[in-house]
């Protein structure tokens, strides 16, 4: 059962007192005044960016990223596009994730690198990183947000918007109540207003993982994609529905994880995006078998 | 002299502090003692980890609340290694109780029992089992025949090792036999175990914390698959309470209890001295009125105390305390 499906419906258990917070934990749709915002999420597969092997085929990767990147803002070519995200004179920080089980593809991290490059930024003005340089992500003046999909025991999903996590003073503040504070993250110094891009990786979504290692190699999913977004509560929401989609059709019905609520309430208490796939333009490019959204 | 006592009861002072802030194990054992150094050509890295309350998030930072939601002691680590082999990475947990230690193994329970420990299971390269106070995980890199081979063997060496065998919850023999699916039980505490595994509400409706004890169960009703939600709490005014705060918040217009969601499915909610009982997505009122039913009646009956008939050489029976027992 989803967790959708348990919570009902607003009137089942919303007479009396209104409860915004259950509402954003169970997802339920927003009050009129609100759903003018829409945002935009780009799809992009190919079903050969990976081999027979699981190897990454970097030109795939590429293109991929390049054709996702252009649609997104509208250009005729990526370049343009990348142009239009980063100034010759930004400081650039990609800013990653080493999850050692499933970390970003380094291609992609140098795929990253140089479209900013190309788009003018100095080579020696575009750092890569995940953890240790909070020093140098808090010079930055413009951060690449990427970052692969997986499930997460604090925050249901590893979520762009958690990705910014290991830049606070105390990570393990932001936990609680499936770390429905880290939109918050958002709003401090080293992050504010920095994010020119987000970038879900869904090459090999991890889609349900168990033990203290948080990881079953049978739940890795060769989805082949990308899915890239201005706005990262919305490429979250996506990327978690993919997930939970994945789940229902794996196993018959949604498994135990912990709520991905923090995605609902990074809209609706920080107002960092659109979280209602209602209210989501998503243009789905390349490969459409299996797509599930 | 005088200082000399002094000396001898300041000493005495410390090893009893020591004492209560670090008790040794039962048993004598640490999670340490119980992992093999090698296994079929796999020998250990020799960079092991060892990681108590507050420095489990340093190794495991997603799942650790998963175990610190229980009475986690401690937990060592050690990986694996053979030249071109996979790696294969064991984490025995010492859970502090053999209920604990039940409850994590269950808390992520997939498949039947693979004999080794009191319960374990396989699958994908992957071994949990648990045993006394300890759970163990051991997770191969890759399966291969090679993988499975040395990952079923440190299972086993790891469960001889282990001393003790302990029990299971209590609180299993109160629930009803009749349609249970035996592998979708899950024991815990908290509400962050609740909300993991069937989430209800942001807010903890049902006041849970580190001093209840919960079963979650799932019951087959035709089609249906029905949850059960029973929870020990320490008093009986603590259970009185938990129904009250359940039913404002979560299904005010019921009857008596009894609810019926818009989704045409029923939520039933009662208490009977410190337990409450709550089930939900029951096909009809009736089943879950009678689920609700049996699971207190279960409890009443194996909590009363027993009458036990005279004895050759007395003169009257005597009353023996209850004690439940899970049936195997």
């Amino acid at each position: 059962m989803t967790r959708e499906q348990l919570s009902i419906t607003r009137r089942d258990f919303m007479r009396g007192a209104a409860s915004a917070a259950v509402a954003a934990a169970v997802g339920l749709p927003l009050q009129a005044a609100e759903t003018e915002k829409r945002s935009r999420v780009v799809l992009i597969r190919d079903a050969g960016v990976l081999g027979a092997d699981g190897k990454i085929n970097a030109a795939v990767l590429g293109r991929m990223l390049d054709q996702a990147v252009a649609k997104l803002m509208g250009e005729p070519n990526a370049l343009a596009a990348w142009k239009r995200l980063v100034k010759p004179t930004s400081y650039v920080g990609i800013k990653s994730n080493a999850w050692n089980r499933l970390p970003t593809p380094p291609e992609l991290e140098e795929i990253i690198r140089k479209r900013v490059i190309s788009a003018g930024v100095p080579g020696e003005r575009v750092f890569c990183d995940d953890r240790g340089s909070k020093d140098k992500f808090a010079a930055a003046t413009a951060l690449i947000n990427v970052r692969p999909a997986r499930v997460h025991n604090w925050s249901g999903m590893g979520s762009c918007l958690k990705n910014y996590i290991i830049l606070t003073p105390k990570p393990s503040e932001y936990h609680p109540d499936s770390c429905a504070r880290l939109g918050e993250i958002w709003h401090l110094p080293v992050v504010k207003g920095k994010t020119r891009l987000n970038i879900q990786v869904l090459l090999t979504p991890h889609f349900y993982g168990r033990g203290p290692q948080g990881y079953d190699p049978r739940y890795l999913w060769p989805y082949k994609g990308l899915a890239v977004s201005l706005d990262p509560v919305a490429v979250d929401t996506v990327a978690a529905h993919l997930l939970k989609t994945k789940r229902i059709k794996y196993f018959g019905e949604e498994q135990p994880i912990t709520p991905t609520s923090h995605i609902q309430v990074a809209d609706t208490k920080y107002g960092l995006g659109v979280s209602d796939l209602n209210r989501i333009d998503l243009i789905k490019l390349g490969w459409q078998k299996d797509i599930l959204i | 002299m005088e200082v000399d006592l002094r000396l001898r009861i300041g000493i005495v002072m410390i090893a009893l502090i020591a004492l209560a802030i670090n008790p040794p194990a039962r048993g004598g054992q640490s999670a340490r003692d119980l992992v093999p150094k090698e296994m079929l050509g796999w020998k250990s890295d020799g960079k092991d980890g060892l990681y108590d309350r507050k420095t489990l998030f340093q190794y495991i930072d997603g799942t650790a609340e998963v175990y610190l939601a229980y009475d986690f002691r401690q937990e060592f680590a050690r990986k694996f290694v053979k030249p071109g082999q996979p790696a294969i990475i064991v984490d025995a947990f010492d859970m502090g109780s053999s209920e604990d230690a039940y409850g994590i193994f269950t808390f992520e329970r997939e498949s039947g029992n693979v004999g080794i420990g009191q319960d374990s299971e396989y699958a994908a390269g992957f071994l949990r089992l648990w045993k006394g106070r300890y759970f163990v995980s051991i997770l191969a890199d890759k399966e291969t025949p090679s993988t499975r081979k040395a990952v079923m063997a440190l299972g086993k060496a790891i469960a001889s090792r282990i001393k003790a065998t302990g029990a299971r919850p209590k609180m299993l023999a109160y629930l009803p036999r009749e349609n249970l699916i035996h592998n979708d039980i899950r024991f815990f505490h908290r509400k962050s175990g609740l909300d993991y595994q069937f989430y209800i509400s942001d807010q903890n409706v049902l006041d849970l914390d580190a001093d209840t004890d919960v079963l979650l169960a799932r019951y087959k009703l035709g089609d249906a698959k029905v949850r059960l939600i029973l929870v020990q709490y320490p008093a009986e005014e603590s259970a009185r309470n938990a129904l009250d705060s359940f039913v404002k918040a979560m299904i005010p217009d019921s009857r008596d209890g009894v609810y019926r969601l818009e989704k045409g499915t029923w939520v039933a909610a009662k208490s009977s001295g410190r337990f409450v009982a709550v089930v939900f997505d029951s096909p009809t009122e009736e089943q879950a009125r009678s689920l609700i039913g049996s699971t207190l009646e279960s409890v009443a009956k194996l909590l009363a105390p027993r009458y036990v008939p005279m004895k050759s050489g007395t003169t009257r029976g005597q009353t023996e305390p209850a004690n439940p027992s899970y049936p195997e």
